[in-house]
């Protein structure tokens, strides 16, 4: 466990940078895409809407962290708007898993909580966890504004709004997601509030 | 005058120009984002690589890692935590926050200040590592886990943004990262790029 050479340090610090940069620039690329994400979930929550969160592994946190940031908002003055993670809920999460199967968790909570006027959000670090598929397809079928966050390219997620980067490094696609809802917070409210 | 006979118009004009002027904003948070990690990586790449050592030490000796922050910082806790446990090689480590019944009973009980602190009194071994992050560095909480820890012999790690706030000031931190931003989103951001990073470095040591 010896310490590595100061340029081998700069080197394997230049690449970790770039790992994030390039997709960090991938993502600049779909602004307008996440601009008119922000627009329908705005309408979404003027018409009395909330916003339904899910996810697996890693993403469960994440479906946590965009819960709390639209219930309590960072920045003093914004509205509180009602949103909530279906993974926080592990008495319904196992409930289900152990007697429909884990690929129904999400879509079961769904079907339960999510009503037409509401905003399904999933997120998949590749874009093939089954739970979350079937979770945005019935979220889907009743009306509710659909939008994924995912890497790998999309994988094999269907929703109104698939915003995905193409990176396959879960740690990575992570770090996109987290900037990627901390701006649908903030442009949900730009257009909530109707000014720039 | 066609506006004023038809103000639909004018309302689309206004959707079409605020949305070019949001995709212009996302476009330059998302360049800070990134100019805000090379800054970061510049000045503490050095002290990151030793953190990693410090903390494969702890883990190579049979040490824990326990995790801990509030609101999207106990998201980020639960998310080091169960990188940890879940990677190719497991590593034991728990999320602070995971357990609602004992943050509410120590609230209720207690008080908030002391939710990590306890935890850390009951789980916490000499050789363990406590983790904790705070976007403004002032937590109330985390001033008393990050002195528990420290009487217990463990290895502390802080996250903290802005000046550092309070984290900053304290002696009880051994290895301590501070995001320069003013944007909590900024910083939060950040802070899990850099401890992904640790969590990387760690890994390879082991």
């Amino acid at each position: 466990m010896g310490k590595a050479p100061a340029t081998d340090r700069s080197d394997r610090f230049y690449e970790l940078s770039r790992r994030r940069a390039v997709p960090l620039e991938e993502l600049a690329g779909h602004a307008e895409e996440i601009a008119r994400v922000c627009l329908r979930m705005a309408e979404r929550f003027r018409a009395g809407g909330k916003l339904v969160v899910f996810g697996n592994g890693g993403p469960s946190t994440d479906a946590q962290h965009v819960a709390v940031e639209f219930v309590h908002p960072v920045i003093v003055g914004k509205r509180a708007l009602p949103a909530v993670s279906l993974t926080s809920d592990v008495a319904t999460l196992t409930g289900v898993a152990v007697r429909e199967g884990f690929a129904e968790t999400f879509a079961h909570q769904v079907r339960c909580l999510g009503e037409p006027s509401d905003i399904a959000l999933g997120l998949s670090a590749d874009g093939e966890c089954e739970n979350v598929l079937r979770g945005l397809a019935v979220a889907r079928e009743r009306g509710l504004l659909t939008v994924a966050l995912a890497g790998g390219g999309g994988g094999r997620l269907e929703a109104d709004h698939v915003l995905a980067t193409a990176s396959t490094d879960p740690l990575v696609v992570k770090e996109i997601h987290v900037t990627a809802y901390h701006l649908l917070w903030e442009l949900t409210h730009v257009f909530l509030e109707g000014a720039v | 005058m066609m506006e004023a006979l038809y103000p639909f118009l004018s309302d689309q004009r206004s959707e079409v120009d605020t949305l070019a002027q949001v995709a212009e904003s996302t476009r330059e948070k998302i360049r800070d984002a990134i100019a805000l990690r090379d800054r970061v990586f510049e000045a503490d790449s050095a002290r990151l690589a030793d953190c990693a050592e410090a903390m494969a030490e702890r883990f190579a000796r049979g040490g824990r890692l326990l995790a801990f922050g509030n609101g999207g910082s106990s998201t980020d806790a639960q998310d080091l935590a169960s990188l940890f446990v879940s990677a190719a090689h497991p590593l034991p480590a728990i999320g602070l926050t995971n357990d609602i019944a004992v943050i509410t009973a120590l609230s209720n009980d207690v008080g908030f200040d002391v939710v990590f602190s306890r935890q850390i009194a009951t789980f916490g071994r000499t050789g363990d590592i406590a983790v904790g992050l705070s976007t403004s560095g002032s937590s109330a909480n985390l001033g008393p886990a990050f002195a528990e820890a420290r009487r217990r012999g463990l290895l502390t790690v802080g996250f903290a943004g802005g000046d550092g706030g309070a984290m900053a000031a304290s002696r009880d931190i051994d290895h301590l990262f501070v995001v320069p931003s003013s944007s909590v989103h900024r910083i939060q951001e950040t802070q899990t790029t850099l401890y992904h990073v640790l969590w990387e470095l760690t890994l390879e040591l082991l």
